[in-house]
């Protein structure tokens, strides 16, 4: 293991995924440890610290969430990817309780999986707990609850539909990243639809108005031409 | 206690219009003639004649042969009510079980198919020399794996949808018509067509509806789909939409091949492919996505379809909405 290799800890029990996923991210340039099961995962986490970690949630022993829970509990905050589609609200509320960094729905393209990569561990504080665990973001007067599902700017509840809301949940945990509007589709809509990229507009446009954010001088939001959307205020995490 | 004429005569009339009385009502309530019937004739009378000769005891028999026949009417009745209602369970449970099978052996034949293909790609990978052949290979590799994801992507939104709750804002239909138009272009199956969206002028604005905008998108471009790709470069498809002060019409409209009448009742159904179907691509739920949909908005599809002149296919989609979903809904 090279020095400036980044080590990656992939956890999933089926064979043929893990086989051909190590190799291509070997040769994306990163050092992968490979486990079948929840309890190794853990354990090869606290003794190998490694950079990354990828958990696939169905897996014998322990699952890839409690898993992640057991980690945290215990202070360590390595940045974490969950092989798993979050849906529903409750879903989220979970999501956030685990404080996993990024999620990706099977079956998923290779290539998707290593820009997820890059992105968390381009956005990750090493050893600092990471913005998808908190309950309250701030940024500038603008603080989103996302116990309470509640947005407020400067103090005033602002009114949103639950899509737009989590878009703006996961622009404010994904701060200074280009997020594509295919990305914003399968994080908060859960599937691909027909029109998504209006779609994501639509509610990229609601949110802005709530905002009161100008698209042509941007406090919060702005648009990347032919790419999507960067959240580009600084976002402070609490609880 | 009675005078004397009146009362031979009550005593005649009496039991014989109680009879008549306990006979209907046992019609009624056990829909058939019980040997009840005779024990409330008998206690009637006996009630009456009792009443009459002023004895205690047969007022007390007559009474308690009343009693007897209420009893034994509810009781009747219970029994009843719970064979009817295993009856009916055991026909719902029979008829789901049918519709697993007949799901899982659609889903055995939707999955077979790209997996052949598959495998075949895969020998060819590890067969073929590197160059074209190799290329071409790993071309239909991907094209398998797209149907399958197709087929996964839509079994989970079919499952999504019975377990989310809907979001309910307003919807502006004729703007959302539009997205679904411009999403349609990049469809293989447009080729160089028309799709023609006819939106009426008058009411302006026209009526807002309260639903879950993207569900709505995904199921008139479902509609719009399946028009294009069932029909020919030369046909037309349409897209039409219109109110009747209760409710929001929305038409997608084709002058295509048509669904053979054996098919139409089934082709809403999970998996179901119409005979002149089956070749075509497509993961099988996109109708049956569209009815479930439509189903959450309270609304209602229809189809009309000839494979004779005037031949084509008509899906109408009717929508709860207009001026009074307006006033008493707002957006959550």
């Amino acid at each position: 293991m090279s020095p400036d290799r980044s080590t990656l800890l992939l956890a999933d029990d089926d064979p043929t995924i893990a086989d051909s996923l190590a190799p291509f991210l070997e040769r994306a340039g990163f050092h992968v440890l490979v486990v079948s099961d929840g309890v190794s995962a853990f354990e090869k986490a606290q003794a190998h610290h490694p950079e990354l970690i990828i958990l696939d949630v169905l897996m014998p022993r322990m699952d890839g969430r409690e898993t992640l829970r057991r980690l945290r509990k215990a202070n360590i905050w390595t940045p974490t990817i969950l092989l798993t589609q979050v849906g529903e609200a409750s879903e989220r509320a979970l999501a956030l309780e685990e404080g996993a960094d990024d999620y990706l729905n099977k079956p998923f393209d290779p290539h998707e999986l290593l820009a997820r990569i890059r992105a968390v561990l381009r956005r990750v504080r090493p050893g600092q707990r990471s913005l998808s665990a908190a309950w309250l973001l701030t940024a500038a007067d603008l603080s989103l609850d996302r116990r309470a599902r509640r947005a407020t700017l400067a103090g005033a509840t602002i009114e949103l539909t639950p899509k737009a809301l989590s878009v703006l949940e996961y622009l404010m945990t994904h701060p200074d990243e280009a997020v594509t509007r295919e990305r914003l589709l399968e994080a908060v809509w859960g599937w691909e639809y027909p029109a998504g990229t209006r779609t994501v507009d639509t509610r990229m446009a609601e949110l802005r108005r709530a905002l009161d954010d100008d698209p042509a001088e941007p406090r919060f939001i702005e648009t990347i031409p032919g790419e999507g959307y960067r959240f580009i205020a600084p976002v402070h995490g609490e609880g | 206690m009675f005078k004397k004429g009146w009362g031979s005569l009550l005593l005649i009339f009496l039991p014989f219009a109680a009879g008549i009385i306990a006979f209907i009502l046992i019609i009624v309530y056990s829909g058939s003639i019980s040997p009840f019937l005779l024990t409330a004739d008998f206690g009637f009378l006996a009630f009456v004649f009792g009443v009459t000769i002023r004895n205690l005891g047969v007022i007390v028999l007559g009474l308690g042969m009343l009693l007897t026949l209420f009893l034994g009417l509810f009781y009747y009745r219970t029994l009843r009510q719970q064979e009817q209602t295993q009856m009916l369970l055991s026909e719902a449970e029979r008829e789901a079980e049918l519709g697993r099978r007949r799901f899982l052996r659609r889903l055995d034949h939707e999955i077979k198919n790209p997996l052949t293909g598959l495998r075949a790609a895969l020998v060819n990978m590890q067969e073929a020399q590197a160059g074209e052949d190799q290329a071409r290979a790993v071309g239909n590799a991907e094209h398998a794996v797209e149907r399958l994801t197709r087929l996964l992507t839509d079994l989970r939104k079919l499952s999504d949808l019975g377990e989310r709750p809907i979001e309910l804002a307003p919807v502006d239909v004729p703007d959302l018509l539009q997205d679904v138009v411009e999403a349609a272009h990049v469809l293989p199956a447009y080729g160089g067509r028309e799709v023609n969206l006819l939106i009426p002028k008058v009411p302006s604005p026209f009526p807002m509806i309260i639903g879950d905008r993207d569900l709505l998108v995904l199921a008139v471009y479902n509609l719009v789909e399946n028009a294009l790709k069932f029909t020919y470069p030369t046909d037309s498809v349409e897209i039409r939409v219109g109110e009747d002060g209760r409710a929001i019409l929305i038409e997608v409209a084709d002058s295509g091949v048509g669904i053979p009448p054996e098919d139409v009742s089934k082709i809403f159904e999970e998996l179901y492919r119409g005979s002149n179907a089956r070749s075509t691509e497509g993961s099988g739920l996109g109708l049956a996505l569209v009815n479930r949909i439509i189903g959450l908005h309270d609304g209602q599809i229809n189809v009309r379809s000839s494979q004779e002149e005037p031949r084509g296919t008509v899906f109408t989609i009717r929508l709860p909405g207009g001026k009074k979903g307006l006033t008493r809904l707002t957006p959550v």
